[in-house]
């Protein structure tokens, strides 16, 4: 409870900032977007490789924004949210990804869709 | 868009009318003159006694954690009586209504609640006694107990938790309100699909309870965000994690769970209220909606809900049994490790609530298993408790009975929680009473434990005991009256009785219908014997006045503190040297020691915001369910107002000195004063300025 | 066991003067707990989205590649990375205790934010304009709520920024400023996080 009287300017999490840090975060985000807006826009590619290969570009921007611009790292100040979104990034995963699964098979088994529906359009990812 | 639900509307009063309030009806006449003439007593006695200012100053505004504590545990215990009262409606209802020549009485066919009103306590008893009894009461239990189990003066934001606090007692006031004023859901607790959508529940029932729960689950969401950074960031110096007590590794863990669960809740209600606000198809028949995305939602929360309510309970046990048993719990990191073996667990089950939906044998198979594996840390638990006690010197005092029969729940629970894992199992009781007699079990050792957590605490913060043989045939009938009344239940699964059902139409359940109403006459006759406990041990306080360590043999930090415990809780931090602390400081007589000095410590300022802020959220969810928009945004924007103001305040709080300290400390030991604060709301003397 | 070592003339058992929790990074937990909260009702708004993403849910109104436009997104990336990228670099004013440069960056990122915000808002009423509003199909009711809830927690954010630029020149960078201004640069950054997914997976997935 003792309150601290340092300057509040010491503390780490600010003192971590950096200009650069930040460019270089939205740098390489705009880039890896660009990129990901190429690989949309040719529709070149299956369904399933351009889903993985898209997904894998928002990864890396999501990895380069944890660090350059969330400055996550193991350091004392940042270590504890490390941690707790090491163990949230699960539940997304299982959050989405069993309930995709699961209403992929219900939708096979009970929701008989009519073929001229289905053909109509291009595939999402529940199909 | 269909911002306007069918019926009539007006500017000024949104769709309330006179004929909303259910005067005609005999049952909640009863029920509101009651409540009236308690509520008018209430006051009475505040009034008589000249207590405002003390209520306003000591309770209302406190930031206090263990205060804020023990007022979550009275706003647990009113709905856990309100509750009560909804399961004591469907069970004598369920036996009058049996056979196709039960009598009717007061409007009903059968029995003497009609379908329309039936369906109502069902929602409301299940939806009470999750959300608004167990919940608080246990968060209750956290509030009082963690920090003080660490070594902490309080909570990481205390004025955060009294917000916490608001927000749950605006909610239970939603729900309290829509038995006088309109209708409850009429949709079961879970809010059965499309039933909920506004062309099949076109009243204000599924609002009172969406909206009810909605503002409870912030309350909850704050909360746990406050117990993980306590945990984390607060703990005394020594404290490694693993010299955590058990408790507040359980606490912890189900906060974990309480802040990532929440959130899909919070979201599967916001889309059926947008599909009733705004006229969505997110859970409609048509237009491409899609039903079982609500019941998946709802289940993403609502099983790791489920072990957010059974993992304090574990902690609470792992207290009470080592100190009952005056020994270490046996294999306190295979605990702490099933504990979160269990959290984690608890996201990967939740479609055993719909193994019917029919998504294929491999998609229930995997369930299946997950769930199965719930078995295995459970058990290790089980087993740990059991070598716990293995050789102790076990004294049965009534928290440690209440922990035995809990255990003994725990059990039948989970046996029968592992038959239900089994899909071909589950298929056959879907939705019967066996399923409602398995997971009573589980709550009713949630129940226990609060009952062996109320007895086991209780004198830490008042400085008595309550009383023991009252406690004890308390104890007695209500455990004999549950083993009544579920026993017959499982039976009744096995007979083929559904769930929720208003008329009991097969003679051949007669017998045990009638077996089940005998147990809650026990639970009747217990709850008298709750109260005259209550008197007795208010009445006898002052015979013996408690220390620090009123059982003796407890082990852990919070019995360190004097008692009644200081608002300060430790006049100067301790050093933790080992797990538990107490026992060995005791053991090499060190219990006693007090330190050489005292010194300055700065505490919190009380604050009268979070209680208007919760009221500001009562009135926002009130003028939401009866569509009053003018009302709903003044609400918002109290909100709205209040967090800004509050962010503009400096609420540096202010500093005790050392020799008021040391003055506090000696009246403590000889029991002279209480734990009041000294009124600091005039003249803040050492404020901090920043 | 070992922990159960016997007391020795150097075993505390208090600790004076001890200084406790450090304010600022207690409530940057907190914050960033409460942004993982956040971040698990996205999912299941995701979770939604997917599930009410196919043709039949469409209930034969549009389909995502009928009303998403990747490359109109794509400008919405770069203004809301750009909003970000102000406030972070406003932030390293406050690093160097200028109170003028720390209000700038705040101003620019308020600019872009609204920039980034009347995108999302013209496309919005568009749609509904054309009879294609959330109320059409189960597809749209996710895609709108998904979008809007995005867009309300921005508004929040540029709600907080502006009682910022009030805070900063009234307190100066006290304790509370501090902690405030770093916990909106994690929701700030947050809400660019969050537009990442919804770019890649509605936008792009979607077209």
């Amino acid at each position: 409870m003792a309150g601290s009287h340092s300057d509040p300017l010491a503390h780490p999490e600010v003192q971590q900032g950096g200009a650069l840090r930040y460019i270089a975060g939205f740098i390489s985000t705009v880039l890896l977007m660009g990129a990901a807006l190429i690989v949309t826009m040719r529709h070149d590619l299956a369904y399933q490789s351009f889903v993985e290969l898209v997904g894998g570009l928002a990864f890396l921007a999501l990895l380069s924004q944890a660090a350059l611009f969330y400055g996550l790292d193991i350091s004392r100040a940042q270590i504890w949210k490390s941690v707790s979104l090491i163990l949230t990034v699960p539940l997304f995963i299982i959050t989405v990804g069993l309930t995709v699964w699961m209403f992929q098979s219900l939708d096979q088994r009970t929701m008989v869709m009519p073929s001229s529906a289905a053909a109509a359009t291009q595939p999402t990812l529940l199909q | 868009m269909q911002l306007q639900a069918p019926g009539p509307w007006s500017l000024l009063f949104g769709r309330l009318t006179l004929d909303q309030i259910p005067y005609t009806n005999p049952i909640l006449q009863v029920t509101f003159a009651v409540a009236a003439l308690i509520g008018l007593a209430v006051i009475g006695v505040v009034l008589y006694y000249k207590k405002v200012g003390y209520l306003w100053r000591e309770w209302l505004t406190t930031v206090d954690h263990k205060k804020i504590g023990v007022m979550y545990i009275i706003v647990g215990l009113v709905m856990l009586f309100r509750g009560f009262a909804d399961g004591l409606l469907i069970r004598t209802q369920q036996v009058l209504a049996n056979g196709p020549h039960a009598a009717g009485f007061l409007g009903a066919q059968h029995g003497f609640l009609p379908p329309f009103h039936f369906d109502q306590v069902y929602s409301a008893h299940g939806t009470i006694m999750i959300l608004f009894a167990a919940t608080p009461i246990l968060t209750g239990f956290q509030n009082i107990v963690v920090p003080l189990q660490i070594g902490a003066r309080d909570m990481a934001f205390p004025y955060m938790n009294a917000v916490s606090l608001w927000l749950t007692t605006a909610a239970a006031a939603l729900v309290m309100i829509s038995l006088f004023v309109g209708d409850f859901s009429q949709a079961g607790w879970v809010g059965l699909i499309p039933l909920t959508e506004l062309p099949f529940s076109p009243g204000t029932g599924v609002d009172y309870w969406m909206w009810a729960i909605q503002i409870s689950s912030v309350g909850t969401t704050l909360n746990a965000i406050n117990m993980i950074v306590t945990i984390v960031d607060m703990r005394a110096p020594g404290m490694t994690w693993f010299r955590m007590p058990v408790f507040s590794w359980t606490t912890l863990s189900t906060n974990i769970i309480g802040l990532t669960a929440f959130p899909v809740l919070g979201v599967a209600l916001a889309l059926l209220g947008a599909d009733r606000y705004l006229g969505t198809h997110f859970f409609t028949a048509g237009m491409g909606g899609n039903l079982m995305l609500y019941t998946n939602l709802f289940w993403i929360w609502g099983h790791p809900e489920v072990y957010f309510l059974i993992l304090p309970t574990f902690g609470v046990l792992s207290e009470v049994i080592p100190t009952f048993s005056e020994k270490p719990i046996f294999g306190y990191v295979t605990m702490v490790a099933a504990t979160f073996a269990i959290a984690g667990i608890s996201w990967l089950v939740w479609l055993h609530h719909f193994f019917t939906m029919g998504s294929g044998p491999d998609i229930n198979g995997f369930f299946s298993v997950a769930t199965m594996l719930v078995g295995i840390p459970t058990g290790v638990k089980v087993f740990n408790w059991m070598f716990t006690l293995y050789r102790g010197r076990i004294t049965y005092t009534v928290p440690m009975l209440w922990a035995m029969f809990g255990l003994f729940l725990l059990l039948i629970g989970g046996l029968t929680g592992m038959m239900l894992a089994l899909p071909a199992i589950n298929y056959t009781v879907h939705d019967s009473v066996f399923v409602i007699a398995h997971f009573h079990c589980m709550v009713l050792m949630v129940v226990c434990a609060g009952f062996a957590g109320v007895t086991y605490w209780f004198p830490k913060l008042f400085g008595f005991k309550l009383d023991e043989s009252w406690g004890k045939a308390f104890f007695w009938t209500f455990a004999i009256g549950t083993i009544t009344v579920f026993t017959a239940m499982f039976a009744l699964g096995f007979e083929g009785e559904t769930r929720r059902l208003e008329w009991t139409f097969n003679t051949a359940w007669k017998p045990m219908l009638v077996i089940e109403e005998v147990g809650m006459v026990l639970y009747v006759i217990s709850l008298a014997l709750f109260a005259m406990m209550l008197v007795v041990s208010i009445k006898n306080r002052n015979r013996e006045r408690l220390g620090a360590d009123p059982w003796g043999t407890s082990r852990t930090l919070e019995w360190l503190t004097p008692t009644p415990i200081p608002f300060y809780n430790f006049a100067v931090t301790p050093q933790v040297n080992t797990r538990d602390e107490l026992a060995w400081r005791r053991k090499h007589e060190l219990a006693n020691a007090k330190p050489d000095a005292y010194e300055e410590i700065h505490m919190p300022s009380n604050s009268g915001l979070p209680v208007i802020l919760g009221a500001c959220a009562g009135i926002f969810g009130f003028a939401m369910i009866w569509r009053i928009w003018w009302l709903a945004a003044l609400g918002l924007l109290g909100i709205v107002a209040i967090v800004i103001f509050r962010s503009f305040d400096k609420n540096a709080g202010y500093h005790l000195q050392p020799n008021e300290v040391e003055a506090m400390e000696r009246n403590l030991a000889i029991g002279s004063i209480t734990s009041e604060q000294p009124d600091r709301s005039h003249h803040s003397i050492h404020a901090e300025a920043h | 066991m070992a922990h159960e070592a016997a007391p020795t003339a150097n075993t505390r058992l208090f600790r004076p003067g001890y200084a406790g929790h450090n304010q600022i990074s207690a409530r940057t937990l907190g914050f960033w707990l409460y942004m993982l909260s956040d971040a698990l009702l996205f999912t299941a708004l995701f979770a939604s989205y997917a599930v009410l993403d196919t043709p039949m849910n469409a209930a034969g109104g549009p389909i995502a590649s009928q009303i998403v436009n990747p490359i109109e997104g794509f400008w919405q990336t770069i203004a809301i990375l750009g909003s970000v990228t102000a406030y972070s670099l406003s932030t390293v004013s406050m690093k160097n205790g200028k109170r003028g440069g720390t209000a700038l960056g705040i101003i620019a990122s308020i600019v872009l934010a609204v920039v980034f915000l009347a995108f999302g808002i013209h496309d919005l009423t568009a749609l509904a304009a054309q009879g294609d509003g959330m109320d059409r199909s189960g597809y749209l009711s996710a895609y709108f709520v998904l979008i809007l809830t995005h867009a309300i927690h921005m508004g929040i954010g540029i709600l907080w920024m502006l009682v910022m630029l009030v805070q900063i020149p009234r307190y100066g960078f006290n304790e509370m400023v501090v902690a405030r201004m770093l916990n909106l640069r994690m929701f700030w950054q947050f809400q660019a996080t969050v537009w990442v997914c919804v770019y890649v997976y509605v936008y792009m997935i979607g077209a």
